[in-house]
């Protein structure tokens, strides 16, 4: 693409238009599908038919900012729109002021004619922009070059429309002029195509812009009907070529379910212009036209309807009706009163029969639930007892071994059988152990006795041979020894290897006192007088003691300041 | 006699009186016999034999007969036709309470205890036969009745043996009397067991009980 800005600078003014067309041509030729994918070829026609047009536009613009379009493939698409539209925009409101004028007074002239009579350059555009008009259907988003086509197409579009609003304007104009009807259709047919193609755009469009265009439709409604409705759609389209090409999709769906069987067979008005045999095309047109006259129509009646105000509301009353409904609804529902599901603590008898199994309860359960008994499970607890048998570590419980605290109590046992000895001999033989007579017998504790005792004489004869019996038992010497008050483990060993408090002696050797001790709150009135007493005896005593000893003692010479007699 | 004795002696001491100077001697007498502080009087006791103690009475004769006869010197018939045990003091009976004590021998074994048990009665004199009767304990009717008597004799009679084994007393029951032989702190003992048993106490609880007194009467021996 380096090379072009030098050949198309380069040649002659017929040359680079010439090369423009060709890739206009070129591009009017290409497939649709091809434009979806990327061609550098398609992008350098299209840069260089965007240059061509915007070449053979210069000229009808009063000041052009650029002598040529600078669409080279350093720039981008934004760049390439910001000059197409820095061109087009005075060039629109130049139009639009031609529009307004040829509406004051239409030209009676044979469209040819007023081509001819209109710019020229824009006649040969006019031709170009309608046979681009087929690629344009399927224009998509991507490319840069794709871009390119689609801002080229919106500003031929918008020549377009500019152009077919002339057109239709004059030729409406013409049409109703002459009266003839074939002039009409034929020029219906053409506007029809052209409306098809642009609907989808301007369908939006129509909804926002009718009512802005509501004042100015009351206006005219004194004046012709077709007129109006012509210059409505002039209008309407026209301003649609200035504005935005964004759908409003409420005002869309409002319109078309608001559609009324006289907007699109007509009205006794309208019939005027439907009664021409039509086929196909033409009954096609005729539907398109009575859909817009039918949307106009619509228009009328929202109008209409509006000032009385019943049947058909705007979107937003329609909302602010639900949302008054939902309101009235929830506020009946905040009267009555609650489910049972939504009160306190509900009994049994207050709610209706099984409806407790309807509703998914949810509560605490405070019991562990009970465990799944699996395969796995009992074959763990098999596992454990088994292990535990072979161990034969059972968990049972021992008893503690009570220590013996003294001799187990001899106990006599109940004889339940016939004594053997009678009355007399019992008593004989008490008799007999009493005075003497006869030995004694032995109790069981006797000979229990006798048995420890040839036990332990058994084994201190075996400990006396381990010791070749040369023990000499110490002689037992009673003497009297002081005690002392000495932990006892301090008498046995050296090194305490624990710390005992056993004292030598007995708490009640201790004891320093006479009697029972009582404390002072023990103590009755009587006692407490009675120590008090003592006590003052022995203090008196001790005083008695002492105070001879002082008196002679203590006294020493000079000790006491003797004050001088006389003074 | 006495008065020829008190005569003799009135003169001794006359005699003694007179001879206020000679050496004043003591008279010496021997003790009285039985028959003598009697005047001579023999003395009977007639103890009566039930129809049946006849039989036991006929087969125990002679073991009653030696010990009473030999022993305690007391003549001791059987008279069938009054089916009464005669007894009768000798004049060389050594004491006054021995026919007594044979009388009480005799009627311990009319009572129904054994020979060798009555025996002890002649041995010491501090053993009683106690005797009482069911119905002065509790009124017991029919049943109950039968019941009460099992109860104090226990499962063959086990229950008996150790209430006498424990307290050293012997226990006679004759449907409906009962009949204790024995010291007196021990027939005590052993009539608050038959109570407690005839009231319906069980015989365990009355085994602890006996085994806590005896105990303690052990103890004081």
């Amino acid at each position: 693409m380096a090379a072009t800005p030098v050949t198309t600078a380069a040649p002659t003014q017929e040359e680079a238009a010439r090369q423009g067309e060709e890739a206009l041509e070129r591009l009017r030729s290409t497939d649709a599908p091809l434009y979806l994918s990327p061609s550098p070829e398609l992008a350098k026609d299209a840069r260089t038919a965007s240059r061509y047009l915007f070449s053979s536009l210069v000229p009808f613009c009063s000041k052009p900012p650029l002598d040529s379009l600078l669409a080279d493939d350093g720039f981008d698409v934004e760049q390439i729109w910001c000059q197409i539209d820095l061109l087009s925009r005075p060039l629109l409101s130049v139009l639009r002021r031609e529009l307004n004028r040829l509406e004051r007074d239409p030209p009676a002239r044979v469209p040819g004619s007023a081509l001819d009579v209109g710019v020229a350059g824009e006649a040969a555009e006019a031709e170009k922009e309608r046979a681009m008009e087929d690629g344009e259907g399927d224009e998509e988003d991507g490319d840069e070059s794709e871009g390119d086509e689609e801002e080229e197409e919106d500003e031929e579009e918008a020549e377009e429309d500019e152009d077919e609003g002339d057109e239709e304007e004059k030729e409406d104009e013409e049409g109703e002029a002459k009266g003839n009807p074939i002039e009409d259709k034929f020029l219906k047919i053409d506007e029809f195509e052209e409306f098809l193609t642009k609907e989808e755009e301007e369908y939006g469009l129509l909804e926002r812009k009718w009512n802005k265009h509501k004042q100015k439709v009351s206006d005219k409604e004194d004046e012709d009907d077709d007129e109006e409705e012509d210059a409505d759609d002039d209008e309407e389209e026209d301003d649609l070529h200035l504005g935005d090409f964004d759908g409003d999709g409420d005002e869309e769906t409002g319109i078309a379910e608001n559609a009324r069987y006289e907007d699109f067979f007509g009205g006794i008005k309208k019939k005027g212009l439907n009664k021409n045999g039509i086929v196909g095309k033409r009954k096609r047109s005729s539907n398109a036209i009575d859909f817009v006259d039918g949307l106009e129509s619509t228009d009328m009646d929202i109008e209409e309807n509006d000032d009385k105000g019943q049947k058909i509301l705007s979107t937003h009353e329609k909302e602010l009706k639900k949302l008054h409904s939902k309101i009235e609804q929830m506020e009946k529902a905040n009267l009555e009163p609650k489910s049972w599901t939504m009160q306190g603590e509900v009994t049994a008898a207050k709610r209706p029969k099984n409806s407790a199994l309807e509703v998914d309860l949810d509560f605490e359960h405070n019991v562990r639930p009970a465990p799944v008994i699996t395969e796995e499970v009992t074959a763990s607890l098999e596992d454990i007892i088994r292990k535990r048998i072979i161990e034969g570590h059972f968990d049972d419980v021992q008893r503690a071994p009570t220590l013996p605290s003294k001799a187990p109590k001899e106990r006599k046992e109940l004889d339940e059988n016939k004594s053997k000895k009678s009355l007399a001999e019992i008593y004989e033989e008490e008799y007999a152990q009493k005075s003497g007579l006869a030995p004694a017998l032995l109790t069981v504790s006797d000979t229990l006795k006798n048995e420890a005792s040839l036990l332990f004489k058994k084994l201190c004869s075996k400990l006396d041979a381990l010791s070749h019996f040369h023990f000499a038992p110490k002689p037992v010497i009673e003497d009297m020894s002081i005690q002392v008050n000495v932990p006892a483990l301090a008498m046995e060993e050296i090194a305490p290897v624990a710390v005992s408090d056993a004292a030598m002696l007995a708490p009640e050797e201790i004891f320093q006192g006479k009697g029972d001790i009582k404390e002072e709150a023990e103590l009755t009135k009587a006692e407490r007088k009675r120590r008090r007493a003592n006590k003052k005896r022995k203090f008196k005593a001790e005083m008695a003691k002492r105070t001879p000893k002082k008196a002679g003692q203590n006294v020493t010479p000079g000790s006491t300041i003797e004050k001088p007699p006389g003074s | 006699m006495a008065s020829s004795e008190a005569a003799a002696s009135a003169m001794e001491i006359e005699k003694a009186a007179a001879s206020a100077p000679a050496a004043v001697l003591r008279p010496q007498f021997e003790a009285l016999k039985p028959h003598d502080m009697s005047d001579g009087k023999v003395q009977f006791r007639k103890v009566g034999v039930p129809t049946h103690r006849y039989a036991p009475l006929k087969r125990c004769w002679m073991e009653i007969y030696t010990p009473i006869y030999e022993q305690m010197k007391i003549d001791i018939r059987m008279n069938l036709k009054a089916r009464k045990v005669e007894l009768k003091t000798r004049a060389d009976t050594p004491d006054v309470s021995n026919l007594q004590k044979c009388a009480d021998f005799v009627h311990a074994f009319m009572l129904g205890f054994d020979v060798a048990d009555a025996l002890a009665l002649l041995r010491l004199d501090d053993l009683y036969v106690d005797s009482f009767e069911i119905k002065d304990v509790k009124t017991l009717r029919g049943e109950h009745l039968s019941r009460a008597i099992g109860r104090l004799s226990g499962k063959g009679g086990k229950t008996k043996f150790a209430i006498e084994n424990s307290t050293r007393t012997r226990i006679v029951i004759a449907d409906t009397k009962i009949h204790i032989l024995g010291s007196f702190l021990n027939i005590k003992v052993a009539r608050d067991s038959l109570c407690s048993l005839i009231l319906g106490s069980p015989a365990g609880k009355v085994y602890s009980k006996l085994r806590a007194v005896t105990a303690r009467l052990a103890e004081k021996y």
